[in-house]
C-alpha cells in the first residue's frame, strides 16, 4: 500500500472527528437564560387565579366524596406543603425583570402576588418564613420564620405600596391574561384584596393597635386613591378556554363525575331558602330525574360527617345529588376567581355590620348575592324573587349569620379555601361533626409544617413552634390570627 | 471469546503446520480423518492434529474436520488447541475419529478483550473480569440478549420485566455499566439492537479499575461485546429458535364470589356511576345466587349487556353470575418468540467476512401486540498489505411494532382493566364487539365508561407504534510499523432514528379523564461518533522483563434531536393525522450536542511472565461542565502476581494468583441533559396564545466540578485438583465523592434543591465465582459454575457537615424505602385505631425496608454425554423489599380473594362487623423527636372493639392490616436446555457439516414469598403476568 493511500485513509478518518468548540457547546438551544417580565407574569397569573378546589368544598361541607373516607371531609389531615414558595420564586423573578426594565407596573404586581401567596401560606400554617424567604440565590437556605402578626402588617404595607405604584405612567403590562393590562382594574383588585386581608383578622378587631376598622375605612373612604371593584366585570377572574391546558380544571374528570356528591347541610340550606343556585350547583338525584330541574324535591345531599358506607348507600338507593355536570363536562364552565366582586361586597357588608364603616349593610349584602347569582347565570327574575324573601333579607339581629351563610354559598367551587377560612374565623355556618371524624379535636385549625422542613430547616421551624404553640406541631392549635 | 481467539490464531497455525507437512514424504501411509468438537458440541476449527513424535500435522478446518496421512510406524494422534486440554488417541486400526476437547480451566494464557479493545492474557489482569460465551445466548432465546445474562455473572444484577418490549434493568456492582460493541462505546443503552446470533463473546469488566481507560462512561464497568467474524473456508449457518409461552409462571388470582358494585349493590344505569351501579368498585353483590323465581334460576340484575325492553326502554335483568372467572386467561393469548438467523462466513489468508441476517418476532400476551426486530450485519477483515490490516463491521437494525402495550398502573394497563377493576360478572369474551351500536368511532362499549377501558377496544384501537432504525459499526486500521510498534485507528458510530406514534380513540379512558381522541407523534434521532487513535509499543528487555506501552487520543461527539407533536381532540374519529386536530396543535422540540476529547496512555510491566504491573492515565475535556472546570485526569494502577510461580504449594493447589487495583474516575455529566450546568428558564403554560416562562426549582452552582469515584479492588484466583476446581474471589470498595448532587433545601428558600458538589457514598461488596468439573470421563462430563455476589451502598458523608442527606443518615444504606402514608402503630407494631374504628395516620415518614437484595446468586450446570448435552441454571436474589401495587389495589378494589369472608357479607347487608386487629389509646401521651422516633411514651391501650363496615375499611385504608411491602427474595429455575448434536458419521452422507437440535425452556419455576407477582422485575407497578418459555432450537451449517 502506498503512502498516498494511507494518507487518504487518514484524511477520511479525520473527517469523522468533530471539532466543535467547547464554548459553542455551552449554549443551550432549548432554554433561554433571560425572560421578559410579561412571560413570567402569564405563568404566575395562570397559577394564582386557578383556585377551584374540590378539597376545599369537602372541608367546607359543600361536597362529599364516595371513593374513600377522605382526610378533607373527615378532618384527618396532618401536614401541608410549601409549594407556594415555588410561585414566590417566580414572583421574585418578575420583580428582578421589572427592575431590569424599570417598570413600576410589574413591580406593583410582583408585590401583590407576593402578598397573595404569603397570606395563603400563613393562613395554612401560622408563622412562616417571609423576610428571609426566597433568598436561596443569595445563599440563605435556612430562612427564619416570621410571626404571623408581622407578616400581616407588612403585607398591608406592601399592598398599599402596590396600589400607589400603579398609575397610567407606571409602564405597560403585557402578557396579562386577567385584566389585559388595565392598571385601574389591578388597583381595584389589590385594594379589594386588602379588605379581604383586613376582614380575615376580624377576631382581632378589639386590638386597637391593629386598628382594623380604621384601616378598612381608609380604603372605603378614599375611592379615588383606593379604587375597589364595582361589579363582576372587575372580578379577579381567570377565564377558561377550550384549548389544551386552558380548560376548566375538572373538565372530563372521572372522579368529579362519579365520586363527588352534594353535602346535606348545604343542599338543605339552599332548599330552605329556595335558592335557585342549587340547580346550577347540583344535578337531580337518580330518583328525582323525572322531576323538573327547578323542583327542589329533586335534590338531596349526604352528610359530610356521616359514615362513608351510609352515604354510598343513600346514593345507591337513588337519593343523592351529584355535582352539576357543567363542572366536569363543560371545558369553559365558569371563571376561576382569585377574588370576585361578590366576596368584596359581602366583606363590606360585614364591615358595615360590625360598624367598621358607616355604610348601608343591606345594600352591599344584596349586591353581593346579586353578583354571586349573576356569576352563576341566574335570571334577573329569579334573583328578584330570591331577594324578596324574608328569610334572605338582611336583618341586624342575625345579620352576621345571613351574610356569612350567603358568602359560604357564593364560594362554591371558587376562591380557594375562603369558604373554610371564613368559617374558621366566624364559626358560620356550622360544619357537622360526628364520631366518624378522624381528628379528635374536630375541625382542624391549621396544617402541620411540611415533612421537608424537619429535615432541612429544623431549628427555625422548632423556634416558630415554640413561639406559637409551646413547641407542638398540632392541627388543633390556634394561630395568632385566630386568637382574640 | 474463544471463537475470536480461534480465528486469530488460525492463520498462523495453518501456515506453520502446512509448511512443515509439505516437506515430508513417507512411503507407507494410511489416511485417517475425523472431527473435533468442544464441550458444547460445536466444531473447533484450527485444532492442531499432530502425529506424536513426528513433525507431521494438520489443523482442523472451519467445521472441525481433518484428514491426515499417518506413516505406519506411528501410532498416536495428538489433538491440541489453546485453551483446551490436549487429547491423545491411539490409532490402531481406526480410520475415523470423533474427538471432544474439554476447556482447560488452568489455562491462563488465553486472552480477553479489555478496555479500548486491547487484548490481554487473563493471567496479567489486576482486576476482575468474567467472560460469557456468545453460544450460551442463542439457543434458549430471550427477546433481549441482556435477559440471557441473568445469573451468569457475579456482581451483575438483571431485573427482568414481564412485559413486552420493556428494558431489563441492569446493574453491575449497583450501577449501570457501559456497553461497548467491538471497541465502540454504545451509550444509547439500546439492548434490543444487539442480535445474540452475532455475539461471539461478552466480557464483563466489573469495575472502574478495569474500564478506567474509557473515562467517565466507563466509571461503572463495561460489557465488552465482541461480534463474530469469518473463518477459513465458506460456511453457511442457520440458527432457528421458537419459544412458546404456553403457561403462566405467576398470574394474579381474583375472587369470583362478589361482582361489580358497591356496598353489595349493583344495577347498570349508564356506565358512569350514576345511581346504583357502584362507581366502578368490585364491592358488589354476591354472584351465582340461586333464585327460583327467575327464568335463569339465578338472581338477575340489569347489566351493561342486558337487552333493552322495546316498550319501556328499560334494561331487562339478566343473571348475575360469575361467567368471567377466567377473564385473564380468556383475554391473554399465548405469546411466542421466534428467532431466525442465517449467516455466511468465508475467509482465506488475506481476510474474511461474515454476513448475517436475523429476525426476532415476538407475539405479545395481549392480542394485537407484537415486536419485530430485524438485523443485517456485515463484518470482516482484510490484510491490505504486509503491514496494514483493516477490520470493519456494520449493522443495520430495525425494531418495529404497530402496537405494544403500556405498562404502568392506570387504565392504560391491561391488568388494570382485566384483573383489578372488573368483577367477574363481566365476561371479557362478551366485550369483543367493542363499539356502542350507532356510536362507532365515538363511544366504546364497556360496563364502565368513566374509569376503565374495554380490553379489546384498547388492544385494537389504542395503538402505540414504534419504529426504530439503528445503524452502528466501526472501521479499524492496524498499521504494524515494526515488530514492536503498531498504530491503530478506529472510528465507530451509533446512529438511530426513532419514530413513535400513539393513536388514542375517542372515549378512551386515561387516568382521570376521558379522551376526545388524539394523535401523538414523537420523532427523535441521535448520532454518536467515536474516534480513537492508539500507538502501541512492546519491547522485551532482557529475558524476564517486557514493557508494553499504549498512547492515544480520542474524540466523542453526540448529537440528539427530538420533535413531538400532538392534536388537541380529533375532528373525525379514527382518522390519525395531525391535520385532523379539533383545536390548535401542541408541539415541542429539543436539540442537544455534547463532546468529549481525550488523551490516554498505559504502561504494562511484565516480569518473569508472573508479575504484571499496569499503570494507566487519561485526561478528558468535556462540554457538559463550565469550560473552566471541564478538564480532568483519571489514573489507575493494577498489579497481578502468580504466587504459585514462586512458592511451592501442596499438590492439590495448581495455581494461585493475587491481584489488586486502584483507579480514580471522574464524571462531568450531570444528567442526561448535557446543558444541566446552565441556569435557565423553562417553558411554562401557554394561555390562549400567551406563552410563558418559569424559573426552575433547582438552583445551579455555576462552579460545579466533576464528581469522582475512587475504586479499589482485591482478588484471588485459584485452581485446584489439576484444574477440576477454580475459585475466584473479589472484594471491591468504591468511594463516590465530590458527587454532583441535588442537595434538597428548605422550599422556603425559593428552591427545592441546589446542584452542588458534595456528599460521599461508599459501595462495597464481594463477588465469588466457583467453577468445578466434578466428573470428566471419556464421554461424560459435568461442569458446574456458581456465582455469588453482594454489595451495599452507604452514605459516608453528607453535605456541608450535616449528619443526613435527605432521608438518609450518615452511616446508613442509601437504598432504604420510605413511606409517607403509614398508620400509627404501637412500639410492638400493632395498629392504633381511632374512635371511629379506623386507623390513624402517622404524620412521620417510616422506613419500610431495603430495596437491594443481600445476595445475588446463580448456578449453571452442564452435563454432556456423547452427543447429548443437558444444561440447567438456577438464579435468584436473597433479601430486598418490594412494594406490590397489585396487592394493594386488589384489597382496595375488592378483587383480592382474601376479601371473601363473613365481614364482607355483613357489609353487603349493611352490618358493621369488622373489628380491626389493633388497639385504641385509653390514656397517657407520647412525644416524638423530630424524625418520629418515640422519646417518651406513657400511652395505655385497650383492645379495639369498635366494629366498622368492612367495605369502608378496605376502601379507606387499602386494608391497613398490610403495608403491602414484601420480602423480594426469590429463586428461579431460569433455564433448562437439552441438545443433541448429530454425530459426524450421520452427517457424512448429507451436505451438512454440523447439525444440532435443542429442547429449551426458560423462566420455568419460581420460589418466592410474594403472591401474584414475579419479584424478578424488581418493581410491581401492576405487572404483566410472568410466563414460561418453552421451545426448541435448530442449528445447522453446511
Amino acid at each position: 500500500m502506498k503512502l498516498k493511500n494511507i494518507l487518504s485513509l487518514l484524511l477520511a478518518f479525520s473527517m469523522l472527528i468533530s471539532c466543535q468548540s467547547f464554548e459553542d457547546l455551552q449554549l443551550d438551544p432549548n432554554r433561554p437564560v433571560q425572560a421578559e417580565p410579561s412571560l413570567i407574569l402569564t405563568a404566575i397569573e395562570a397559577n394564582a387565579f386557578s383556585t377551584v378546589s374540590a378539597g376545599a368544598a369537602l372541608a367546607s361541607r359543600q361536597l362529599i366524596y364516595t371513593n374513600s373516607a377522605t382526610d378533607n371531609q373527615y378532618y384527618g389531615w396532618q401536614r401541608s406543603g410549601f409549594g407556594d414558595y415555588d410561585q414566590l420564586r417566580q414572583v421574585l423573578k418578575l420583580r428582578e425583570e421589572a427592575d431590569r426594565t424599570q417598570n413600576d407596573s410589574y413591580r406593583a404586581l410582583a408585590l401583590f402576588f407576593q402578598s397573595y401567596y404569603i397570606i395563603k401560606l400563613s393562613n395554612t400554617f401560622g408563622d412562616i418564613p417571609f423576610t428571609e424567604a426566597i433568598k436561596g440565590q443569595e445563599g440563605n437556605f435556612l430562612p427564619i420564620y416570621d410571626s404571623q402578626e408581622s407578616i400581616f402588617l407588612q403585607v398591608l404595607e406592601d399592598l398599599k405600596t402596590a396600589n400607589s405604584l400603579l398609575n397610567p405612567e407606571s409602564g405597560e403590562i403585557l402578557g396579562d391574561i386577567i385584566y389585559n393590562g388595565s392598571q385601574d382594574k389591578w388597583k381595584r383588585l389589590i385594594n379589594s384584596f386588602t379588605l379581604r386581608v383586613l376582614m380575615s383578622m376580624s377576631i382581632k378587631e378589639g386590638d386597637s393597635s391593629l386598628n382594623l376598622a380604621g384601616r378598612f375605612a381608609e380604603i372605603i373612604n378614599a375611592p379615588t386613591i383606593y379604587p375597589i371593584m364595582r361589579d363582576n366585570q372587575d372580578n379577579g377572574a381567570l377565564r377558561f378556554l377550550d384549548l389544551e391546558g386552558n380548560r376548566y380544571p375538572f373538565f372530563n374528570s372521572n372522579e368529579l363525575r362519579t365520586a363527588y356528591y352534594m353535602e346535606k347541610s348545604f343542599v338543605d340550606r339552599l332548599k330552605s331558602k329556595n335558592d335557585p343556585r342549587l340547580f346550577t350547583f347540583a344535578d337531580q338525584t337518580a330518583n328525582g330525574r323525572d322531576l323538573e330541574e327547578s323542583n327542589f324535591n329533586a335534590y338531596e345531599g349526604m352528610g359530610g360527617a356521616e359514615p362513608l358506607a351510609e352515604n354510598t348507600n343513600q346514593i345507591l338507593s337513588g337519593e343523592g345529588s351529584p355535582i352539576e355536570r357543567r363542572y366536569h363536562s363543560d371545558p369553559i364552565n365558569q371563571p376561576s376567581l382569585l377574588m370576585g366582586y361578590s366576596e368584596l361586597a359581602f366583606t363590606i357588608a360585614e364591615a358595615a355590620h360590625r360598624g367598621w364603616v358607616d355604610l348601608n349593610t343591606s345594600q352591599y349584602y344584596e349586591a353581593a348575592i346579586r353578583a354571586s347569582m349573576e356569576f352563576n347565570e341566574i335570571s334577573e327574575e329569579a334573583i328578584e324573587n330570591y331577594l324578596a324573601q324574608e328569610a334572605v333579607q338582611y336583618s341586624t339581629s342575625d345579620g352576621l349569620r345571613k351574610i356569612l351563610e350567603e358568602k359560604h354559598t357564593s364560594f362554591f367551587m371558587n376562591s380557594g379555601w375562603e369558604a373554610f377560612y371564613n368559617q374558621r374565623r366566624t364559626g358560620i355556618p356550622t360544619f357537622s361533626l360526628s364520631d366518624q371524624i378522624i381528628n379528635p379535636g374536630g375541625i382542624p385549625k391549621r396544617w402541620m409544617y411540611p415533612q421537608n422542613e424537619i429535615q432541612l430547616n429544623l431549628q427555625n421551624m422548632n423556634a416558630a413552634l415554640q413561639r406559637q404553640f409551646g413547641g407542638q406541631d398540632d392541627i388543633n392549635s390556634l394561630m395568632w390570627l385566630l386568637k382574640p | 471469546m474463544k471463537n475470536f481467539y480461534k480465528y486469530f490464531f488460525l492463520l498462523t497455525i495453518a501456515i506453520s503446520v502446512h509448511l512443515s507437512n509439505s516437506e515430508l514424504l513417507y512411503a507407507q501411509e494410511k489416511t485417517v480423518s475425523g472431527s473435533v468438537i468442544d464441550d458444547l458440541g460445536d466444531p473447533i476449527p484450527g485444532v492442531s492434529v499432530l502425529v506424536k513424535n513426528s513433525n507431521i500435522g494438520v489443523v482442523t478446518d472451519l467445521d472441525g474436520n481433518f484428514k491426515i496421512s499417518v506413516p505406519q510406524s506411528y501410532d498416536i494422534l495428538r489433538f491440541s488447541y489453546i485453551g483446551y486440554k490436549t487429547v491423545e488417541e491411539n490409532i490402531g486400526n481406526r480410520t475415523l475419529f470423533s474427538i471432544q476437547l474439554i476447556p482447560d480451566v488452568t489455562d491462563l494464557e488465553s486472552v480477553v478483550v479489555t478496555a479500548l479493545g486491547v487484548e490481554k492474557s487473563v493471567k496479567s489482569l489486576g482486576y476482575a473480569v468474567q467472560e460469557v460465551d456468545g453460544r450460551t445466548l442463542n439457543k434458549a432465546r430471550e427477546p433481549n440478549f441482556i435477559n440471557s445474562l441473568t445469573g451468569q455473572v457475579a456482581g451483575l444484577q438483571i431485573n427482568n420485566s414481564t412485559a413486552l418490549f420493556q428494558d431489563p434493568a441492569i446493574r453491575l456492582r449497583g450501577a449501570v455499566p457501559l456497553i461497548v460493541i467491538d471497541g465502540i462505546p454504545s451509550t444509547d443503552n439500546d439492548f434490543w439492537k444487539i442480535n445474540a446470533d452475532d455475539v461471539a463473546s461478552i466480557n464483563v469488566l466489573k469495575g472502574a479499575t478495569a474500564s478506567a481507560l474509557y473515562g467517565a462512561i466507563g466509571r461503572n464497568g463495561a460489557l465488552m461485546i465482541t461480534t463474530k467474524r469469518g473463518g477459513k473456508g465458506t460456511t453457511v449457518e442457520i440458527n432457528s429458535s421458537t419459544m412458546f409461552q404456553p403457561s403462566y409462571l405467576v398470574i394474579p388470582e381474583v375472587q369470583t364470589t362478589y361482582g361489580n358494585g358497591d356496598n353489595g349493590q349493583y344495577a347498570y344505569v349508564n356506565g358512569s356511576g350514576s345511581g346504583t351501579e357502584g362507581f366502578g368498585w368490585i364491592w358488589g353483590p354476591r354472584m351465582d345466587v340461586p333464585d327460583p323465581t327467575t327464568a335463569s334460576g339465578f338472581v338477575e340484575r340489569p347489566q351493561y349487556n342486558s337487552p333493552i325492553d322495546p316498550i319501556t326502554g328499560e334494561r331487562i335483568p339478566i343473571p348475575f353470575i360469575s361467567r368471567g372467572r377466567d377473564n385473564i386467561r380468556n383475554f391473554f393469548q399465548n405469546g411466542l418468540i421466534s428467532s431466525n438467523n442465517i449467516n455466511v462466513t468465508s475467509g482465506n489468508d488475506q481476510g474474511n467476512f461474515r454476513l448475517s441476517a436475523s429476525n426476532v418476532y415476538q407475539k405479545g400476551l395481549v392480542p394485537n401486540t407484537e415486536l419485530n426486530n430485524t438485523s443485517f450485519t456485515v463484518a470482516g477483515g482484510y490484510k491490505l498489505s504486509e503491514k496494514l490490516t483493516a477490520d470493519a463491521s456494520l449493522t443495520y437494525n430495525r425494531q418495529y411494532t404497530e402496537n405494544f402495550p403500556e405498562t404502568p398502573y392506570g387504565p392504560e394497563n391491561y391488568l388494570y382493566n382485566l384483573v383489578l377493576w372488573t368483577g367477574t360478572d363481566v365476561d371479557v369474551r362478551d366485550l369483543r364487539d367493542y363499539w356502542v351500536a350507532g356510536q362507532e368511532g365515538f363511544q366504546q362499549k364497556h360496563f364502565n365508561n368513566s374509569y376503565y377501558n374495554n380490553p379489546y377496544f384498547q388492544a385494537n384501537e389504542y395503538l402505540r407504534g414504534y419504529q426504530k432504525d439503528n445503524t452502528f459499526g466501526q472501521i479499524k486500521l492496524d498499521y504494524k510499523a515494526t515488530d514492536d510498534l503498531t498504530f491503530t485507528l478506529r472510528s465507530g458510530m451509533n446512529v438511530y432514528a426513532l419514530d413513535r406514534t400513539d393513536k388514542e380513540p375517542k372515549s378512551y379512558v386515561k387516568y382521570g379523564r376521558v379522551s376526545r381522541g388524539n394523535f401523538y407523534i414523537y420523532n427523535s434521532g441521535q448520532i454518536n461518533m467515536n474516534t480513537d487513535f492508539i500507538m502501541s509499543y512492546k519491547k522485551q528487555l532482557g529475558e524476564n522483563f517486557v514493557i508494553n506501552t499504549n498512547a492515544g487520543g480520542s474524540n466523542r461527539f453526540i448529537r440528539f434531536r427530538s420533535e413531538s407533536l400532538n392534536t388537541d381532540g380529533l375532528a373525525i374519529p379514527n382518522f390519525y393525522n395531525v391535520a385532523n386536530s379539533e383545536q390548535p396543535l401542541q408541539g415541542s422540540n429539543r436539540l442537544t450536542q455534547e463532546q468529549i476529547n481525550s488523551v490516554f496512555g498505559t504502561v504494562d510491566f511484565e516480569f518473569m511472565n508472573a508479575v504484571f504491573l499496569t499503570v494507566t492515565g487519561r485526561n478528558d475535556w468535556v462540554s457538559t461542565l463550565p469550560v473552566n472546570n471541564n478538564s480532568f485526569f483519571y489514573p489507575s494502577v493494577t498489579l497481578a502476581g502468580t504466587i504459585s510461580d514462586f512458592v511451592t504449594f501442596p499438590r492439590v493447589i495448581d495455581f494461585v494468583k493475587v491481584r489488586g487495583g486502584w483507579s480514580q474516575v471522574s464524571d462531568g455529566r450531570i444528567s442526561s441533559n448535557p446543558y444541566s450546568h446552565i441556569q435557565a428558564y423553562s417553558p411554562g403554560i401557554n394561555w390562549g396564545g400567551s406563552p410563558s416562562l418559569v424559573f426552575p426549582s433547582a438552583l445551579i452552582n455555576p462552579n460545579v466540578q466533576p464528581e469522582t469515584s475512587d475504586s479499589f479492588e482485591f482478588g484471588l484466583d485459584t485452581r485446584f485438583f489439576r484444574g477440576k476446581l477454580g475459585l475466584d474471589l473479589t472484594y471491591f470498595q468504591i468511594r463516590d465523592f465530590n458527587n454532583l448532587i441535588s442537595v434538597p433545601v428548605s422550599q422556603a428558600s425559593g428552591y427545592t434543591s441546589r446542584l452542588e458538589n458534595g456528599a460521599e457514598f461508599t459501595r462495597k461488596g464481594w463477588e465469588l465465582m466457583l467453577n468445578a468439573n466434578p466428573i470428566s470421563k471419556n464421554d461424560f462430563n459435568w461442569n458446574v459454575s456458581l456465582n455469588l455476589s453482594t454489595y451495599k451502598r452507604v452514605l459516608t458523608e453528607s453535605f456541608d457537615g450535616s449528619d443526613r442527606f435527605g432521608n438518609i443518615q450518615v452511616g446508613e444504606r442509601t437504598d432504604q424505602l420510605f413511606s409517607n402514608s403509614q398508620y400509627q402503630r404501637t412500639p410492638e407494631g400493632r395498629l392504633i385505631l381511632g374512635q371511629n374504628g379506623f386507623p390513624i395516620r402517622d404524620p412521620y415518614q417510616r422506613m419500610m425496608g431495603f430495596q437491594n437484595p443481600d445476595y445475588i446468586l446463580g448456578i449453571q450446570n452442564t452435563f454432556s454425554y456423547k452427543q447429548f448435552r443437558l444444561g440447567f441454571g438456577f438464579d435468584g436474589r436473597i433479601g430486598g423489599t418490594i412494594y406490590s401495587t397489585t396487592h394493594e389495589k386488589m384489597w382496595w378494589g375488592g378483587t383480592h380473594p382474601g376479601t371473601v369472608n363473613q365481614f364482607r357479607e355483613d357489609a353487603n347487608n349493611g352490618i358493621r362487623s369488622y373489628v380491626a386487629d389493633g388497639v385504641v389509646v385509653t390514656g397517657g401521651s407520647v412525644s416524638y423527636d423530630d424524625f418520629g422516633n418515640i422519646l417518651e411514651d406513657s400511652r395505655t391501650y385497650a383492645e379495639n372493639e369498635r366494629a366498622v363496615n368492612y367495605i369502608a375499611w378496605n376502601k379507606t385504608t387499602l386494608n391497613a392490616e398490610y403495608t403491602h411491602y414484601f420480602d423480594a427474595s426469590f429463586i428461579k429455575l431460569r433455564e433448562v436446555s437439552l441438545t443433541y448434536q448429530v454425530p459426524p458419521s450421520l452427517l457424512k452422507r448429507t451436505s451438512l457439516q454440523n447439525a444440532s437440535i435443542s429442547l429449551v425452556g426458560r423462566n420455568l419455576l419460581l420460589w418466592s414469598n410474594v403472591e401474584n407477582i414475579d419479584p424478578d422485575s424488581g418493581v410491581d407497578n401492576l405487572q404483566t403476568p410472568s410466563v414460561r418459555n418453552i421451545g426448541f432450537n435448530i442449528n445447522v451449517s453446511f
